[in-house]
């Protein structure tokens, strides 16, 4: 091995250090670093679990919309940094996933990387065992799921396997803890090099590629002399890898082989490597402009220029471009033969199939029902509503006790506080009728559904449902040029647009990713169908008789959802083949075995990772908000508030299209959360409105009346008619996000263009339909 | 306002926007035509035109120049003086020959042209119809500087996607090789090595065929109104006019081709993986890679969605749901061993490690 080389160099440390502040990792706090990779559905995610408990947190790598997780824990009195790489197949760096998970193993240089295989699949698991062993030598197999496998008739023997890679295996079952202690003292073992690895590597690819390879390994190690993995260097300059190409250049590349040995004189010692010393600044992102490469599509920046002169990796770069004339056109198709055949051999020598008959296969068995030609979209219809029923049963009473404690009782001893302390009048307005009062209504009608929603929509996905039903519905899709998996993800719209939009990250293709983003405000979340069924209760059902009304108004209001269904397919179909046609686009869909959910780590994780994050961006954008309904509702300019000019100014429009001045203001200042848009239409209309004097609070403090008659009095009072609700319904689907979704799509696309197409494309759909109904109705009326 | 009159404003507004907006044919599409006559861009086109000529062996003539930019003859003669004051090109017996200067520049414009369709085919989505009109398109933007940055990003490729070579940046490019495939001999197995993407009705039968560079072919017969041959396990059809576009290379050994795609499985059916077609190229190439659709994987078709597009297959161990039109893609052979469950070594046999280095390394 190359690690027993040399004298420590200065510094080596530090450059590692910078290298982790790049990858988002404070260095310092930890005495070993460790990895955690492995194909997605392997059980990665409870092996962290498992290994961390609860000491975990949770976000997104520097500059990436990749999920990771971290964690931390204490063996044999050393502490342990755990950091979970995405799960992928390979490390090809062809996605972003893909590619965090390489640089983290290259430049992060965990002291241990431990790779979770599925002992079900093993053939395919090893391919990624493989690539990074072609890395780092300090790996540790945890072979997960072996329960699973003996189940299903596979033994596997982990000694030779053991024999066969080189390093440590340890067969786990990670979900009841079988192996977690064993797993950590391998950890152990290898983070404080207490055993050697002599990993597997690959030797023989096809002769053409041999030729280069061995042309060009001298090349680099006249270079960078201590340089540990040339091979797998030379494979990556030779398959055009950009990162690694300006590794090289910059002689990057060679500061690696030197942390190595760095890393290798310090083990002797006995400890992990000094790395406290202070951390420096971090530079630029050095993995940026690779994962510009993926980002823009249709127009190319081109601000790299030239190559860099006289650069310490040049020589190798000449070679490397030299030698990539003989190679033909499949060269990569030929290296990720040789991994899979390489994998397939060791799996075929460690592993027994087929030793126990199954008796009944379970999934083929749910298979069978769930993509049924007959079966298959009534139970998912069924699945479904039954996911919303329970969703809109049990978030009734938490929702109504929310509210009571938070704006009947709560509201009122704030403001008494208020007084009390002989706080100014508009200060204590401010305060309490405007931003607590819209933060309050935002909690009460967004956190209970939530809570219920997301945990159930986690579990469908956990026991393996929600990927059949992308599957069931992607021909559908297809034709729109959208992707299966956005069915999901507007399901998960369904709840909250914004957690819809996060939830995008499910679709591997960048073009389908931005049309699921752009299109999931289509879907009508949960703060939108209080309005829907308020407005079709006083508007559609009076106009048929009272036995009726209930059926009708609820048909009007899943009509209306249909319609953002409908109209979410005519954006995508609109979107793939006008603005988004350049995108680059792939397709592929796991089916992953199903697997009974964990329901508690399902309700932590669905609480932290969707619901809460929600909660607060949406809690951040609403407390202004309500300021500012409180400001414009009590600010006052020649006689009138701001808000009785903007209504009587926009009135004009609003009534061309079907709706009215309040009803647009409403819109403007609501934004932050489309939860308060009838409170404020409610204080609007007093506030406009000679005629109803005395209803309500006051001027800007928001407020519901009991019952959807007194409501339907009052705005008809005001001068409402059956089209401006029918219309205030349509627009209540068809507008803008609302600035949550808008802020998480600015996140997620990192592109201020996607973000103002995502605001103006239903906003300009909303105008145009409310304005064909509204003349087509009065034409007819 | 009475509400027809706004609903007929409305339409109005809407008529006028589709006017200025039609991909193609609005007002803004052909605006951005009209800028295509500057001069550079003229310059280059005459200059790419000749080189071609040159290059496949045809004679250039004020005609064919005029007929090639779209113009009448008046305006391509003064366009053949304008180059030759420029030092671009020289009349020898009236037939215009590009000098070093001109040939330098025209190759210099071919390789902008070549890496901006290698850039399209590779990191976008844009249909392979259209990677000419929009590569013709761009070839006019670029420095000198900026083609090499834009090389250098995609890995210094040498091939663009319809086969053609990439000129190098000093202005070497070698020979045409090939020969049209209706000159092949029955039975014969060869590579198509260029596919000519003009005039563009014709391409669009090409690649409507899922034919690219790369892909190996075998003729089955030729009549007067037809060629016959097979290809990534499908028999083709093809009028010789769009089979003079194709050029092929015979291929000397033996080697298994294709019988089938992935596509032609039926539910249950087994497969074993010869190569995924040269057409399908860049991020949908490599994920396919990544899944393990290499050759000599073995993968069987599990079962349909609802809808019976897509479809799940068993790929190494996962299932995986791959669209009809990606299975199309990929050519398969028969299955060897018909799921043996305890094979120390199953589908190794020789033939089947021939066939995996053919098809994999032999281009």
């Amino acid at each position: 091995m190359a690690l027993t080389s040399s004298a420590p160099c200065h510094g080596c440390a530090t450059s590692r250090d910078e290298a982790l502040i790049q990858l988002g990792v404070s260095p310092g706090r930890f005495d070993h670093l460790v990895a955690l990779g492995g194909n997605p559905n392997t059980g990665k995610s409870t092996v962290f679990n498992a290994l961390t408990g609860l000491r975990q947190h949770t976000g997104n790598w520097p500059g990436k919309t990749v999920a990771r997780a971290e964690g931390t824990y204490s063996y044999e009195e050393l502490r342990f940094k755990l950091v979970d790489l995405p799960g992928t197949y390979s490390l090809q760096a062809g996605s972003p996933d893909e590619e965090v998970a390489r640089d983290f193993v290259l430049f992060g240089q965990p002291d241990v990387t431990v790779v979770v295989v599925d002992a079900t699949r093993l053939e395919r698991n090893l391919n990624l065992v493989l690539q990074i062993l072609e890395i780092t030598d300090r790996a540790v197999v945890c072979l997960n799921l072996i329960d699973e496998a003996r189940r299903h008739g596979i033994a596997v023997d982990e000694r030779k396997l053991e024999a066969e890679l080189g390093i440590p295996v340890v067969p786990t079952v990670a979900r009841s803890g079988v192996g977690i202690p064993e797993l950590r003292e391998a950890i152990h073992r290898i983070a404080t090099g207490q055993v050697s690895s002599r990993p597997y590597r690959i030797a023989d690819y096809p002769p053409d590629v041999e030729g280069a390879v061995g042309q060009l390994v001298p090349v680099i190690r006249e270079t960078f002399p201590e340089l540990p993995n040339t091979r797998w260097v030379a494979l990556r300059l030779l398959n055009k890898d950009e990162r690694v190409e300006e590794a090289v250049r910059t002689g990057e590349i060679g500061q690696l082989a030197t942390d190595a040995s760095a890393v290798a004189v310090s083990l002797s010692t006995g400890r992990g490597g000094a790395r406290t010393e202070p951390r420096r600044p971090g530079e630029p992102d050095a993995s940026s402009h690779t994962e510009a490469s993926i980002r823009t599509a249709g127009s190319l920046a081109l601000a790299e220029g030239p190559t860099v002169e006289a650069a310490p990796g040049e020589p190798v770069l000449r070679k490397t471009a030299q030698l990539r004339w003989q190679l033909g056109p499949e060269f990569h198709d030929a290296v990720m033969g040789r991994f899979y055949d390489s994998a397939q051999g060791i799996a075929d020598r460690v592993s027994a199939k087929g030793l126990r008959k199954a008796k009944f296969d379970l999934d083929r068995a749910l298979d069978r029902v769930f993509t049924n030609r007959w079966m298959g979209f009534p139970v998912m219809l069924l699945m479904l509503a039954a996911v919303f029923w329970i969703t809109i049963a049990g978030a009734n009473a938490p929702s109504g006790l929310l509210a009571t404690l938070l704006i009947d009782n709560l509201h009122p001893v704030l403001q008494g506080f208020g007084a009390a302390i002989a706080l100014p009048g508009w200060l204590s307005g401010l305060l309490f009728d405007g931003v607590y009062l819209a933060t309050a209504w935002v909690v009460a009608v967004m956190l209970p559904p939530m809570a219920i929603f997301f945990p159930l929509f986690t579990l469908l996905e956990d026991f393996g449902y929600l990927p059949r039903v992308a599957f069931n519905l992607d021909s559908l899709f297809r034709r729109a040029g959208a992707h299966g998996k956005q069915a999901l993800t507007m399901c998960m719209g369904f709840g909250c647009n914004a957690a819809g939009v996060v939830s995008t990250r499910v679709i591997d293709s960048p073009r389908e990713r931005l049309i699921a983003i752009i299109t999931n405000n289509f879907s009508l979340c949960n703060g939108r169908w209080p309005t829907q069924i308020l407005i079709a209760t006083i508007f559609i059902g009076t106009l048929v008789p009272a036995h009726w009304a209930g059926l009708v108004s609820a048909t009007a209001v899943v009509g209306v959802a249909l319609l953002g269904v409908f109209a979410m397919f005519v954006a995508s179909w609109f979107l793939s083949r006008t603005m988004l046609r350049g995108e680059a686009t792939t397709f592929s869909l796991e089916l992953p075995p199903y697997r009974p959910p964990r329901l508690l780590q399902t309700l932590y994780t669905s609480l932290i990772d969707r619901t809460l994050i929600v909660l607060w961006r949406a809690v951040v954008f609403a407390a202004p908000a309500g300021a500012v309904i409180w400001l414009v509702s009590n600010i006052s300019v020649g006689g009138a508030s701001l808000a009785e000019h903007f209504i009587s100014w926009a009135d004009p429009f609003g009534i061309l299209l079907g709706l009215n001045g309040v009803i647009l203001l409403a819109y403007v200042v609501a934004i932050p959360a489309n939860e308060i848009v009838i409170p404020t239409v409610l204080m609007l209309t007093v506030l406009t409105s000679a005629a109803l004097m005395g209803v309500g609070e006051g001027a800007g403090v928001m407020f519901e009346l009991e019952s959807a008659g007194d409501v339907g009095e009052m705005l008809r009072g005001a001068g409402w008619t059956t089209l401006t609700g029918a219309n205030l319904m349509l627009f209540s689907l068809l507008h803008n996000p609302c600035s949550t979704t808008l802020y998480t799509i600015y996140k997620e696309t990192g592109s201020a263009r996607w973000t103002v197409v995502s605001a103006l494309l239903p906003l300009i759909m909303g105008f145009a339909l409310c304005f064909v109904v509204a003349q087509v109705w009065r034409l007819l009326a | 306002m009475h509400p027809a009159v706004a609903l007929l404003v409305f339409a109005l507004v809407c008529a006028a926007l589709v006017v200025v907006l039609w991909p193609q044919k609005g007002v803004i599409a052909r605006l951005s035509r009209f800028r295509r006559l500057e001069e550079r861009v003229l310059i280059e086109d005459t200059l790419k035109h000749l080189y071609n000529c040159e290059y496949t062996g045809r004679r250039a003539t004020e005609e064919s120049l005029a007929g090639f930019l779209g113009m009448s003859q008046g305006p391509a003669v003064r366009l053949l003086s304008r180059l030759e004051a420029l030092g671009f090109l020289r009349f020898e017996e009236l037939e215009p020959i590009l000098t070093k200067e001109g040939r330098t520049y025209a190759l210099r414009v071919l390789r902008t042209h070549r890496l901006w369709e290698r850039y399209l085919a590779d990191r976008t989505g844009v249909d392979p119809v259209e990677w000419h009109a929009e590569a013709d398109r761009r070839e006019h933007t670029l420095t000198r500087d900026e083609a090499e940055g834009l090389a250098s990003r995609l890995g210094h490729p040498l091939y663009d996607p319809h086969g053609d070579p990439i000129p190098t940046a000093t202005g070497e490019i070698p020979p045409m090789t090939g020969q049209p495939l209706a000159t092949l001999e029955e039975g014969a197995i060869a590579r198509i090595v260029h596919l000519e993407d003009e005039p563009p009705e014709l391409f669009q039968e090409i690649v409507a065929a899922g034919l690219g560079p790369g892909m190996r072919l075998r003729l089955l017969d030729t009549s007067l109104d037809a060629v016959y041959f097979e290809a990534d396990g499908r028999d083709h059809r093809m009028s010789p006019a769009v089979a003079s576009r194709i050029t092929v290379e015979p291929i000397e050994q033996e080697i298994e081709l294709p019988t089938d795609t992935l596509a032609d499985l039926d539910e249950g059916e087994m497969g074993r993986v010869l190569g995924i077609s040269p057409a399908c190229q860049g991020p949908a190439r490599r994920r396919l890679l990544d899944l393990g659709v290499v050759p000599g994987t073995e993968i069987r078709a599990e079962f349909m969605s609802t809808t019976g597009d897509p479809v799940a297959y068993r790929i190494r161990g996962a299932l995986i749901a791959l669209r009809r039109d990606q299975a199309a893609l990929i050519g398969i052979a028969p299955a060897e061993a018909v799921t043996a469950p305890v094979d120390p070594q199953p589908g190794r046999g020789p033939a089947e490690a021939t066939a995996r280095r053919a098809v994999a390394g032999e281009a």
